[in-house]
């Protein structure tokens, strides 16, 4: 027991006394430390935040009707249930409804368009999004047909005899009897791709304008998940043989797939080489400390310690500081982590507990080993020449 | 004497001072590492999301009106892009970021007496151009997504005939078609017996369709010459203020100076801008799901390097400038004698601070070397292609090294002016 | 049986012959001193006596038991439990205080134990000194503090290597007076000493020179009181 409190008595006086040599360390290791769990927590977070950068290309799901001709809202929340919540960025109805505009057929969408603004975030809206009843997006071909600009308004026939929902031609459309419906046109669609030739409005308006609830005949999701997850959502859902069917856009996810393993192993090879360097960094500083420190090694060894109590001693050090280090640099590495991921993400990360452990325990290793070095080489040398060389 | 007194501590005390050259070498390479792949990283990842395919496409500037009139009726578009034109496309002015294009032709055609859109395109189209560039173009790479199930993408390079196809998984799994069959399309302009190379999975609504090369889609809808789109991917810088501007409200409402800087920098709408100019009659237009969400995810990356750099360069800055004090402390013991016989403060620091450059400037040459080997191993395993070395990286990791080696020197100086010879000499 | 003997002993590093054929007998309670200039192999005798180094030929005897082929570690064990060493530049533990350095020597033979090191310091006439650093004691009582570690686990042999080497005159007579005071108690002691004034002290001096036994001088005028 006494013998425990002066070996502790000793390892104390020696950090406390020797106050600017083992800031010095200390300082070491904390970088080093906070290096690693930055480094490491960025490296864990990064699949997770780039995942959301990448929800920017769309949707990555989509739910079909397996059989009957629509799907209902109660049909996409089952299938969503399939899902969990927080992965769901979000989940775009659409209804296809062949439509005339100034005698020319086209397509009108009924969907829900705060829910568009989530699953297609690169749609470029020239204008304001459509937000109360009544209101429409043209598509930027559509527009420069007719010279609509925001501000104008749009009327929309609606063939009511047209049973099989199919869109009818212009000649068709003269011989029946149409439901006409006037919107304001709010914004223009620019996408660049097909979606420049149709026109949106809300589900609601759809309902009115063709006077039925049709249903749906897609909807688009866009889910923040690996593709593992991915593949996963898509088989439970079609494995149960709801009224939805279910698979992905393959060249979201499969690119997304592509571009996000390339960034997590230049992340991870980034974070590999920075930790090698860095470690080597904390042990040539600890090193340089402890080399510092042989000819105390000489005394003791002259004074009767036995090799192993020596290396006790200093491992005892070494593990004090390198457990101070590793607690200080991983709540530091934390706080660096939430910087980049609010100053690159503008989001925050979750602090993960294992990590604290891990980096002290990382740190004490480090730093038991470069203590060790260059104790050992000062133990082999004889005490005498140790005593006597100035 | 000085040169004397250096030259002792720089190899007498050699394993001292290879440490301190060790550590500033791994300082630098790590910074030098950083550095370059931080300022390189922005082309890597642009040239790995090319895998999302073209973010600009090309179509006749008659067609976004007229296409209203005829409806999805593509046959009787009057409107059209010359194939004669699309070696054109490499000779814009940022012709070395295109990286991959391909021309549509789109028919409807008849198989086994059902309608199915029959799609003419390029596969892995060998172009020689002009300037001696050799590029290999086409849906191959710019569809990259695609799954192929059964038998392979058509390799235009070493096949004769043009009388192959490629069948989309839905379509062919109703027809009943495998690898190596032959189908027959017929339009009103003509029939064509294909061999079918491969049936894919695209995951969209191209597996209802089939791919033929240009010349059998052209033949099927009588448009000899004639395209109806070109996909294009470019490899484009994000858009900042001044490229939002011109895209609004066009080249036209920008200052000379502005539209001479806006045209050489490779904006998305200054590269469409540019097709146009070679395209006769065309309109080029960002594929908007592309375009925008590389922008974005390259600044993201950008960003993330830059700050990872940063850690990493505070991260070996604090090492070195450590590692120098420690080292210097340790010599108190030698400081206090010099002092003792006479030295002054300066002429201590002098020499004290000569031997630690010098090692820096060794430590960092080598650390810039090594860095460059961590580059290219990261480069390599990553993108399968070297990182390109930025000179401008040389200064920047050589005033670095300094500064730090010198920041770091400054605790050990100001103890070693406070060292008082005799405490040091006597009450150890 | 004597408590030492030293028997043909030589030491050469390569071409050197630091030691050539040394015989040498220290009896139990004896004060020995051992004399020469620089380089006459005093610095080696000590260390081969001190068992910190091994001789390349000849045997030496502790306690009747030959150390000289003992492996490093056993040699280790014997200088903990036999040997107080006391050294010209002291060599505290500059980070530890005067009785922390006194206890270290403890730790390492036994138990730690503060109040008998506070003894040990009283002694040397350091009590009031216990509690401060190295780096605020005078050299004679950092080598005071050195002598009270030295004794602390009443070795068999207290072996000096230069004692007053580094210390003034007052300082030089106080440590004197503290081997006299030893040297009562019947603790043997080894002084290696360049300066004839310390070795008149001693009841025996034995001269080196060239690694050669040359002279052996006995003090007529020591008082045993």
């Amino acid at each position: 027991m006494k013998k425990q409190k002066m070996f502790l008595r000793m390892i104390s006086a020696s950090l406390i006394r020797r106050r600017s040599r083992m800031l010095v360390a200390l300082l070491a290791i904390a970088v080093g430390a906070t290096i690693l769990s930055g480094l490491v927590t960025i490296y864990y977070d990064v699949p997770r935040q780039m995942g959301e950068q990448f929800r920017n290309y769309g949707a990555n799901m989509i739910f079909t009707p397996s059989e009957a001709d629509a799907l209902t809202r109660k049909d996409i929340e089952a299938g969503l249930s399939h899902i969990p919540a927080d992965q769901v960025v979000g989940c775009a109805p659409y209804r296809y409804e062949g439509v005339t505009i100034v005698e020319r057929p086209y397509m009108a969408a009924g969907t829900d368009l705060s829910e568009v603004q989530k699953t297609s975030p690169y749609w470029n809206v020239d204008g304001e999004w459509p937000s109360a009843s009544g209101e429409i997006l043209v598509g930027k071909n559509v527009a420069s047909t007719f010279a609509v600009k925001p501000g104008d308004t749009m009327t929309l026939s609606y063939a009511l005899q047209n049973p099989d929902g199919t869109a009818a031609t212009a000649d068709e459309a003269r011989d029946i009897p149409t439901n006409d419906v006037k919107f304001n046109v709010t914004g223009i669609l620019d996408t660049g791709g097909n979606e420049e030739d149709y026109v949106f409005i809300s589900v609601e308006d759809m309902t009115s304008l063709t006077g039925n609830d049709g249903g749906f005949d897609v909807a688009e999701l866009s889910v923040s998940a690996s593709s593992e997850e991915l593949q996963r959502y898509v088989d439970n859902i079609n494995d149960e043989k709801t009224a939805v069917s279910s698979r992905l856009v393959k060249r979201v996810t499969q690119s997304e797939n592509t571009v996000l393993s390339k960034l997590q192993a230049l992340v991870f090879l980034v974070t590999a080489i920075v930790l090698l360097l860095t470690m080597i960094c904390v042990a040539t500083t600890m090193m340089a400390v402890v080399t510092e420190r042989r000819k105390e090694v000489g005394l003791r060894k002259a004074l009767g310690a036995s090799d192993g109590s020596i290396i006790m001693e200093f491992m005892g050090e070494g593990l004090l500081l390198g457990g101070v280090g590793g607690l200080l640099g991983s709540f530091l590495g934390f706080a660096f982590a939430q910087a980049v991921s609010v100053n690159v993400f503008n989001s925050s990360i979750t602090f993960h507990f294992l990590l604290v452990p891990l980096t002290i325990l990382v740190s004490i290793l480090v730093t038991g080993i470069s203590c060790i070095l260059p104790v050992r080489s000062a133990i082999d040398i004889d005490p005498a020449l140790v005593l006597k060389g100035e | 004497m000085f040169f004397r007194m250096l030259r002792g501590a720089l190899f007498r005390q050699k394993s001292k001072m290879i440490m301190i050259a060790i550590t500033i070498a791994l300082g630098a390479s790590l910074a030098t590492a950083m550095l370059n792949i931080m300022f390189d990283v922005g082309d890597k990842m642009n040239q790995e999301l090319k895998t999302y395919g073209a973010n600009i496409t090309v179509v006749p500037k008659a067609s976004s009106v007229l296409n209203g009139l005829y409806e999805m009726d593509e046959e009787d578009s009057s409107a059209y892009l010359k194939e004669e034109e699309l070696g054109k496309i490499k000779t814009i002015f940022w012709a070395f970021n295109i990286v991959d294009f391909s021309p549509f032709v789109n028919t409807t055609a008849t198989l086994n007496s059902k309608p199915v859109k029959t799609v003419g395109t390029w596969y892995n189209h060998h172009l020689a151009l002009p300037t001696g560039e050799e590029l290999d173009a086409g849906v191959t790479s710019l569809r990259s997504w695609w799954d192929i199930k059964d038998g392979k993408w058509i390799d235009e390079q070493n096949t004769d005939s043009d009388k192959v196809a490629m069948v989309g998984t839905v379509l062919a799994e109703r027809e009943g078609v495998k690898a190596g069959d032959s189908i027959t399309l017929s339009t009103s302009h003509g029939t064509e017996t294909l061999t079918v190379s491969g049936i894919f999975d695209a995951g969209g609504d191209e597996d209802e369709q089939i791919y033929t090369t240009l010349a059998v889609a052209q033949r099927l809808s009588s448009k000899a010459g004639q395209l109806d789109s070109i996909e294009v991917s470019a490899l484009t810088t994000p858009d900042n203020e001044l490229a939002v501007k011109a895209a609004k409200e066009g080249p036209a409402s920008l200052t000379p100076k502005e539209y001479e800087t806006w045209y050489c920098t490779a904006y998305v709408s200054s590269i469409c801008y540019q097709i146009q100019e070679v395209i006769t009659d065309s309109v080029a237009a960002p594929v908007r799901q592309v375009a925008d969400s590389e922008g974005n995810i390259m600044e993201k990356t950008e960003l993330l390097m830059i700050l990872i750099t940063i850690l990493s360069l505070l991260g070996s800055a604090l090492g070195i400038s450590n590692l120098v004090t420690a080292s210097v402390m340790e010599r108190s013991n030698e400081i206090g004698l010099m002092k003792a016989v006479g030295a002054r403060d300066r002429q201590v620091t002098g020499l004290v601070l000569t031997e630690i450059l010098i090692t820096a400037i060794i430590g960092g040459a080598a650390g810039y070397l090594m860095g460059y080997g961590f580059a290219q191993i990261i480069g390599h395993t990553v993108f399968n292609s070297s990182i390109e070395m930025k000179p401008m990286v040389i200064p920047i990791v050589a005033v670095l090294i300094v500064i730090v080696t010198l920041i770091g020197s400054i605790p050990a100086i100001r103890m070693m002016q406070r060292l008082r010879p005799a405490e040091v000499l006597h009450g150890r | 049986m004597s408590l030492l003997e030293v028997k043909n002993v030589s030491k050469i590093y390569g071409p050197l012959k630091a030691l050539d054929n040394v015989d040498l007998t220290v009896e139990n309670g004896e004060w020995v001193a051992i004399m020469g200039p620089s380089g006459s192999g005093k610095s080696t005798m000590m260390n081969i006596i001190g068992c910190m180094d091994k001789p390349t030929m000849g045997e030496v005897l502790l306690d009747g038991a030959d150390i000289s082929k003992e492996s490093n570690k056993a040699l280790t064990a014997i200088r903990r439990d036999k040997i107080g060493l006391i050294f010209q530049q002291f060599h505290l533990v500059n980070y530890l205080t005067a009785v922390e350095n006194v206890m270290v020597s403890q730790y390492y033979h036994s138990m730690p134990d503060e109040k008998e090191a506070l003894e040990a310091l009283e002694r040397v006439g350091l009590k009031d000194r216990a509690k401060h650093l190295p780096s605020q004691l005078s050299g004679g009582e950092q080598q005071r503090v050195c002598i009270a570690r030295a004794l602390i686990n009443h070795p068999e042999i207290v072996l000096a290597d230069e004692p007053t080497g580094n210390l003034d005159e007052a300082n030089e007579n106080i440590v004197l007076d503290i081997f006299k005071q030893l040297h009562r108690e019947g603790t043997t002691l080894i002084v290696v000493t360049h300066d004839p004034e310390v070795a008149e002290e001693a009841q025996r001096t034995v001269v080196l020179e060239h690694g050669r036994l040359v002279k052996e001088i006995i003090n007529e005028n020591f008082k045993e009181d």
